[in-house]
């Protein structure tokens, strides 16, 4: 299954003779597309690059690491509202999109992100995106809901999660009480809706791995959740469904970028181009995948999967808001106030 | 006791002592007085050059009343924990130590402790199945009894009870033995030949001579549950917020190292506090 | 004592802790047979976990590295902690109530902290990643366990053993080899046993001192939550925890550690 863009990667690496086989280090989340079997096999065997992954847990600690270690990671997954803090403090490398083959599949909106281009210069290419907002036990609805307020409704007392995450809960609630997610300006009503929420949860949930447990216990009957992961929940058997309701959803971009200190940028940058080829992502979406930034990917997707049908709707795309960047500042002032709601539990 | 007088004496005491503590030194206490210096600060120097030295983080304690409220939760939780581990693991230490002889003594010894070479994050997922609705728990009682039973203890404070004593009870179980172990028989069987009671060896023989184990196990269990946010948040649902937990948010959530460090400081010296408070107390029990 | 009411109450208590101790051990074992991906019942026996987890080298390094890691981290963790211990018992001196509180902040400061201060003083100073950097770390976090257990055994000894022992002609070591670590020996193998539980359990150190592509087994689990781990990790985790429980009968049989009489 060699794909015509990897056979003309292994030209390119067979005509630059001598070309040296690098190891590529990525920082990434676990199980995030980068780290897939087959594809790293492919992309290992049409360049003689080695692919070594390093996972973190937190953006926090993805932005720590790159601190702390320089010069150990060639390729980096960064969330765009991160990218201009990292640009800004010189982690980032620029990349010339000229150098990549499949760019031009992206469209000018990801591509000319404001996040992205900080300084004028393109610090991340965009890979994926996708949408936060809920997800249902189709076993606990005759018909699927399509608004917001499902998590506050009283037939589902004690069967509703959220993630404990202070942001995602901030804008979670200001998209139920109509507000701008990057431009909260009544945070009192904000409170206040998520203080009438938090007597509905069963639990908070923190990571996939605790969604698709409490989820198969039957524990909730509607969480917030991920795009990409329910795609990916739904294909693992359970009877979830992905709703982006009326009030809109929170739509967010992840790049992979080039650390300034990577020593390896040329084979990065091969990795990179790989990672946005819509080979790659039609194979990666057969598994569950978060929505490709490259609309060639998304384009060569099979009409009825999700990321296509609902994501490439135009509707559903104007309901989506997508995140800005935070500053320190806000994202405390948030966590303040969640830590102080959870704290009266 | 020895004393320091000779040379030799002194040297004997550097070589035991130093290697340990020079080993924690470097990578522990090093490391932690550059937090506490951290805790002191504004801002991180390599992100704000206009750092300042400040002592808001340790204000914004007692400012802010959540972290109070949760410090308090965390010690409660804290002693519930270690009381229930005495109560549960000193018995089985007495049973250990005093009841059972030969081979066998050794191999419940590791038995107590083999579970815990496994991952503390998978036994926390298998409490969460045996303790979830129509988990392994209601599944097995209601087998036991005719009537239906919903205990519905998943994602409640008695979940993350549960949870901790199973983590921290080999601690108790195996300090307590240790001492226990140590009290000579034949103090036992002369304290007996003069008519002392069962209940007077246990109260004037085995427990104060055993008393330095059970609070070296009440340490190790008190000590490290009062900064615990993992239990807490798989099995105590949205109950399980604690002070661990705010004092991880502050590395995880957001880029406030500050006050994530002012915060562990501050649990530091609460904890030390409290043993210092208690020593004394113990002290005269003990005589 | 004789077979009476009270030893039989003790020897039920007994089983029922180990039932208590055993329980999530049992079900973690329990599910690296179960079909369900997510820990679903009702139980349908598979065996797909091992047979996944016998060709996902990556965890099987990982494992492979943990354990290693750990019996370096309790080989050199115990012996500095019995040594320590020994010391603090043995000898007073100025300062010595501030060495015993200085154990306490390893264990009270969330381990997250202890790893990022760790993190971050090592890349100043040079200690930079690595191995031995782990090493570094996985000891020090040991340490205040063993010398807290070991202590707690000293704590009963009888000095007077140590001085008739010298008063016989027995030097300073030979007490030492001869009277004092048979004594404590209980507390040494407890002692050892809670450091290797500690470091095999190690997240946070590893993960931020590794080299990248250098997992091992907790740093796996962690970073896998996000995506979801499935019952592989049982698989492991119950090959390890019986291998080791085979591997400790074996030692019962030949060493009596338990303490004498």
């Amino acid at each position: 299954m060699k794909s015509a863009f990897l056979l003309s990667l292994s030209a390119a690496a067979l005509a630059a003779s001598g070309a040296l086989a690098d190891e590529i280090r990525v920082l990434n989340w676990q199980g995030y597309g980068t780290d897939i079997d087959w594809a790293v096999k492919a992309f290992e065997e049409a360049t003689g690059h080695t692919v070594v992954h390093e996972y973190f847990n937190s953006e926090q600690e993805m932005l720590t690491k790159m601190r702390t270690n320089p010069g150990a990671y060639d390729v980096v997954l960064v969330n765009a509202i991160y990218n201009p803090q990292a640009t800004a403090e010189g982690l980032l490398s620029p990349i010339d999109p000229a150098g990549l083959e499949n760019f031009v599949g992206i469209p000018a909106e990801f591509a000319g992100s404001a996040m992205l281009n900080e300084g004028g210069a393109l610090h991340g290419v965009p890979w994926t995106w996708g949408v936060t907002s809920f997800a249902v036990n189709t076993q606990a609805f005759d018909t699927v809901p399509d608004t917001l307020e499902v998590l506050w409704d009283p037939a589902h007392e004690g069967r509703v999660s959220v993630r404990d995450d202070a942001v995602e809960a901030m804008q979670i609630g200001a998209l139920a009480t109509g507000q701008d997610i990057n431009d909260i300006r009544d945070l009192e009503a904000v409170r206040a809706k998520l203080e009438a929420l938090l007597p509905q949860l069963r639990t908070f949930w923190g990571s996939e791995n605790d969604w698709n447990q409490f989820m198969a216990a039957g524990e909730f009957d509607v969480s917030t959740y991920w795009s990409g992961s329910a795609a990916r929940s739904a294909a693992m058997g359970l009877p979830v469904e992905f709703v982006v309701p009326k009030e809109g959803a929170i739509g967010w971009l992840d790049s992979l970028a080039v650390p300034a200190s990577s020593e390896h940028k040329e084979a990065a940058l091969q990795f990179i181009d790989w990672m946005i080829d819509p080979e790659f992502y039609v194979g990666w979406d057969a598994e569950g995948a978060p929505a490709s930034a490259n609309g060639e990917a998304a384009a060569a997707l099979d009409e009825s999967a999700f990321n296509r049908r609902v994501l490439g709707d135009p509707e559903v795309a104007a309901r989506v808001q997508f995140q800005a960047p935070i500053d320190d500042g806000t994202r405390r002032e948030y966590l303040e106030i969640w830590q102080a709601l959870k704290a009266v539990q | 006791m020895a004393d320091l007088e000779t040379p030799a004496e002194r040297r004997r005491l550097f070589t035991l002592l130093s290697p340990a503590y020079l080993w924690l030194t470097v990578a522990v206490f090093l490391p932690l007085s550059a937090m506490l210096f951290f805790s002191f600060l504004t801002d991180m120097p390599q992100d704000a050059p206009d750092w300042g030295v400040t002592l808001g983080n340790y204000a914004e304690f007692l400012t802010n009343p959540t972290y109070a409220t949760l410090l308090r939760k965390s010690l409660t939780l804290a002693f519930t924990v270690t009381g229930f581990c005495i109560l549960i693991g000193y018995p089985c230490a007495l049973v250990l130590a005093k009841s059972i002889k030969g081979r066998s003594r050794e191999a419940l010894f590791l038995m107590v402790i083999l579970p815990f070479w496994s991952n503390s994050l998978v036994r926390i997922f298998s409490w969460a199945i045996v303790l979830r609705g129509n988990g392994v728990l209601e599944r097995a009682v209601n087998w036991l009894l005719p009537f239906d039973v919903r205990l519905n203890l998943m994602f409640t404070t008695d979940a993350v009870v549960i949870g901790l004593v199973h983590s921290y009870l080999p601690y108790v179980i195996l300090t307590s033995y240790l001492a226990l172990q140590a009290v000579d028989d034949d103090l036992i069987d002369a304290a007996r030949s003069m008519g002392a009671s069962k209940l007077t060896i246990l109260r004037r023989i085995l427990l104060p001579l055993s008393l330095p184990g059970l609070l070296a196990g009440a340490v190790l269990v008190f000590v490290p549950v009062v900064g615990s946010f993992m239990e807490p948040r798989i099995l105590g649902g949205r109950m399980g917020t604690y002070y661990g937990t705010v004092i991880e948010d502050q590395f995880v959530a957001v880029y406030n190292w500050p006050l994530g460090a002012a915060l562990s400081f501050i649990l530091l010296a609460v904890v030390i506090a409290i043993l210092a408070a208690a020593s004394p107390v113990l002290k005269r029990a003990q005589t | 004592m004789t077979r009476s009411p009270l030893v039989l109450l003790g020897r039920i208590w007994l089983a029922l802790i180990l039932v208590f101790l055993y329980a999530p051990i049992l079900v973690m074992a329990a599910m690296s047979f179960n079909a369900s991906p997510f820990y679903q019942l009702p139980f349908e026996f598979s065996t797909t976990w091992y047979a996944k987890m016998a060709g996902n080298q990556q965890i099987i390094t990982a494992a492979i590295r943990s354990v290693l890691i750990a019996c370096a981290t309790t080989v050199v963790a115990t012996v500095l902690g019995t040594a320590a211990s020994v010391a603090l018992f043995r000898y007073d001196f100025p300062g010595k109530r501030i060495l015993q509180v200085l154990l306490f902040p390893p264990i009270a400061i969330p381990w997250l902290i202890t790893g990022t201060a760790m993190l971050v003083f090592f890349f100043a100073v040079g200690i930079g990643r690595g191995t031995p950097a782990v090493l570094i770390g996985h000891v020090a976090l040991a340490l205040p366990y063993v010398i807290v257990t070991v202590s707690a055994r000293l704590s009963s000894f009888d000095v007077t053993l140590e001085e008739a022992a010298r008063s016989m002609g027995a030097d300073a070591w030979t007490v030492l080899r001869r009277v004092t670590l048979p004594w404590i020996a209980p507390g040494v193998v407890a002692g050892a046993l809670f450091a290797f539980a500690v470091s095999f359990d190690q997240f946070v150190v590893s993960y931020f001192l590794s080299e990248p592509g250098d997992s091992t087994l907790p740093v796996l689990i962690y970073t896998a939550i996000r995506k979801g781990f499935t019952p592989e990790i049982n698989a492991i985790s119950t090959i390890i925890v019986t291998v080791s429980m085979a591997v400790m009968f074996l030692a019962t049989r030949y060493s009596k550690f338990g303490g004498s009489r």
